[in-house]
């Protein structure tokens, strides 16, 4: 028994050893005990969408070129709680600034206060959150893209009919200004709008997808707000042998879409451009750090791309 | 005689002992390995962010030793974080929204132990059944529905440490008091090691089933009431895998899955271990993904551990 007991303690301790080994920098890095600025990153799981893979990517990138130690605490699922856990334990471990790619907009009141109080700066990436103690923003113009895209569809879909957009997660920032940018447009021109809100979840916009187009045959085209759900409700389409009458246009510029797109299955995408995001708000959060001024908030537009540019963007 | 039973004896304390080490063993490595992690400010945030787990995990504690299994505690979360959401964005009084939850939750677990011992469906398959149902209920409850900005008086339940700590400490009282000092609850025992001859010896087995899985679903949704307070907003997408979660920590402090043995206090020990795992591997920079692989290498091991001394009781 004790030879397992041993063995148990054993095992504890390897696992300790392995997160010493795999730490991208020691607890006490954090708190600038080397001399070198320490920020934490953590966004939207990058397991689970490509646009979040490259953003972690390009957020490191990012803090090299600055010359910073960075800590990715990102959770693995699209969890809010965890998220804000993993706010709490950057704010703990000593760092001096934060980004955050937030899963939930709303979730992190409480800990934005407590990293305020510890004078630790706050900036976030790809979604707005709505505290004062969030000091920069950088991401797409949601809200002007959605409308160049709901534009895009009216001008490629002239018979007016329903629209499907397959949403975010109600009340997330960016979901609902991407949704309120394409419907303000096609319902100007007369287009009816079924609004339908996924989670994010790329399953959930296979099954909306699929369920919607069965009950209205004389749905036109469909919005995906994120292109893997735009390329799950392609799916739908396809399945109901549908695809060239019923037109499906997405949101974010992924690898996927654009090979999509040079199919000709996708109509069309809006291009973010995650790296100058990256690349902006981690000069921000470094900037504030050394007391100097940073950029407060970017908004980068986004732009269409189509079979008619995706060549150059395909790699 | 008297030298195997000393040594069984030994081997009970030991067997109790050996999850509180290892949570102290794991505290230590941490503290040494991270200045930052070593602060009143981190045991702060441990505990705060065990609250939900532990508070959940409570249920599954009785429904185990029981020897039962409840799968849909996820779903039965969610389901009542939709409702707290729908009653909230209806200005229903914030008192009223709360016990309306509990009641919820209660129900939904009764009907897990009616399904359960009124069919005689294997608990497995009966409470994953009811996942998936309650999961359905709760999406098309909270379809296109903006559940967010509640009210100050309602956030204030998970705000800050000491109310969501104090309920999870109660929680864990009141459990305790129901297992040590009810005939409930130390019956939850018996029935858990043997159902049949608790059932010669007249226990009413299937009512008492029905009370633990209530218990569960009470549980389940006093956890939810305080991550809606502390997050400010709910949707159908939570909730995802916290059954599991809640049985792993339960496993981990030493409660058997095959029922007559664990504990509240061991239930305790487990979710520190899980939550002192996750925020001391981040105090080290170690990613999410590395994490999970810790978390999941301490199931086996903990499950492992109560294999082995249980084929060591039988062959002494």
């Amino acid at each position: 028994m004790r030879r397992i007991s041993t063995l148990a303690f054993g095992l504890v301790f390897l696992l300790c050893v392995a997160g010493l080994v795999f730490a991208n920098g020691s607890g006490e890095k954090a708190g600038g005990t080397s001399g070198k600025i320490t920020i934490a990153y953590t966004g939207y799981p990058g397991g689970l969408t490509p646009f979040w893979a490259q953003m972690t990517q390009y957020v490191k990138e990012a803090a090299v070129a600055e010359g910073v130690d960075l800590v990715d605490l990102s959770p693995t699922v699209a969890d809010a709680a965890q998220q804000k856990d993993s706010v709490d334990n950057a704010i703990n471990r000593g760092v001096q600034g934060i980004i955050i790619g937030a899963i939930d907009n709303r979730a992190f009141g409480e800990s934005l206060k407590r990293a305020a109080a510890k004078k630790i700066v706050v900036v976030a990436v790809d979604t707005a959150i709505d505290d004062p103690q969030v000091t920069a923003l950088a991401q797409t113009d949601n809200l002007a893209s959605a409308r160049v895209m709901g534009q895009y569809i009216v001008d490629n879909v002239p018979m007016k009919g329903k629209v499907l957009i397959l949403g975010g997660t109600l009340g997330h920032q960016t979901g609902d200004a991407r949704r309120d940018g394409v419907k303000q447009v096609l319902e100007a021109n007369g287009y009816t709008v079924i609004f339908r809100a996924c989670d994010w979840n790329d399953a959930k916009a296979l099954e909306t997808a699929t369920n919607e187009l069965q009950a209205n045959p004389d749905i036109v085209a469909v919005f995906g707000c994120w292109d893997p759900g735009a390329l799950a409700g392609l799916a739908a389409v396809k399945q109901r042998n549908l695809l060239g009458k019923v037109k499906v246009f997405g949101f974010d510029g992924l690898p996927a879409a654009f090979k999509s797109i040079k199919d000709g299955e996708l109509s069309a995408t809006i291009k973010q451009d995650n790296k100058q995001m990256a690349q902006v708000i981690v000069h921000s959060v470094v900037a504030q750090i050394k007391g100097q001024p940073g950029v407060k908030k970017l908004l980068i537009d986004g732009f269409v791309i189509d079979k008619s540019n995706v060549d150059k963007y395909l790699q | 005689m008297q030298a195997g039973s000393s040594i069984s004896t030994r081997s009970q304390i030991w067997k109790g002992i050996q999850p509180l080490a290892g949570l102290v063993f794991i505290y230590l490595v941490f503290a040494i390995a991270s200045a930052t992690f070593r602060t009143l400010d981190t045991a702060q945030t441990i505990l705060t962010q065990a609250v939900i787990l532990g508070t959940l995990a409570a249920g599954p504690t009785i429904v185990l030793i029981s020897g039962g299994l409840d799968l849909s505690i996820g779903s039965l979360f969610v389901l009542v974080a939709v409702v707290i959401g729908l009653l909230l964005n209806a200005h229903v009084p914030i008192a009223l929204v709360v016990v309306l939850s509990l009641l919820v939750g209660a129900l939904c677990g009764t009907l897990n132990g009616a399904i359960t011992v009124g069919t005689g469906i294997p608990a497995f398959i009966g409470t994953l059944g009811m996942m998936k149902v309650y999961r359905g209920i709760a999406e098309l409850l909270g379809a296109n529905q903006d559940m967010s900005k509640f009210p100050a008086s309602f956030q204030a339940i998970g705000a800050g440490y000491l109310i969501p700590i104090s309920i999870m400490v109660v929680s864990f009282i009141l459990v305790y008091v129901f297992l040590s000092r009810t005939r409930l609850g130390y019956n939850c025992y018996a029935i858990g090691g043997s159902n049949e001859v608790s059932r010669l010896a007249g226990v009413p087995v299937k009512k008492y089933y029905l009370v633990y899985y209530t218990i569960g679903g009470l549980f389940a949704a006093l956890s939810a009431i305080i991550q809606a307070s502390r997050l400010n907003f709910t949707n159908s997408s939570w909730g995802n895998g916290m059954e599991l979660d809640a049985i792993a920590a339960v496993i981990i402090g030493g409660t058997s899955l095959s029922g007559g043995v664990g504990g509240i206090g061991r239930t305790v020990i487990g979710v520190l271990i899980v939550t002192t795992l996750n925020t001391g591997l981040s105090h080290l920079g170690v990613s999410s993904s590395w994490q999970r692989i810790s978390i999941g290498i301490v199931i086996v091991l903990a499950v492992w551990l109560d294999v082995v001394q249980r084929r060591r009781e039988l062959g002494a």
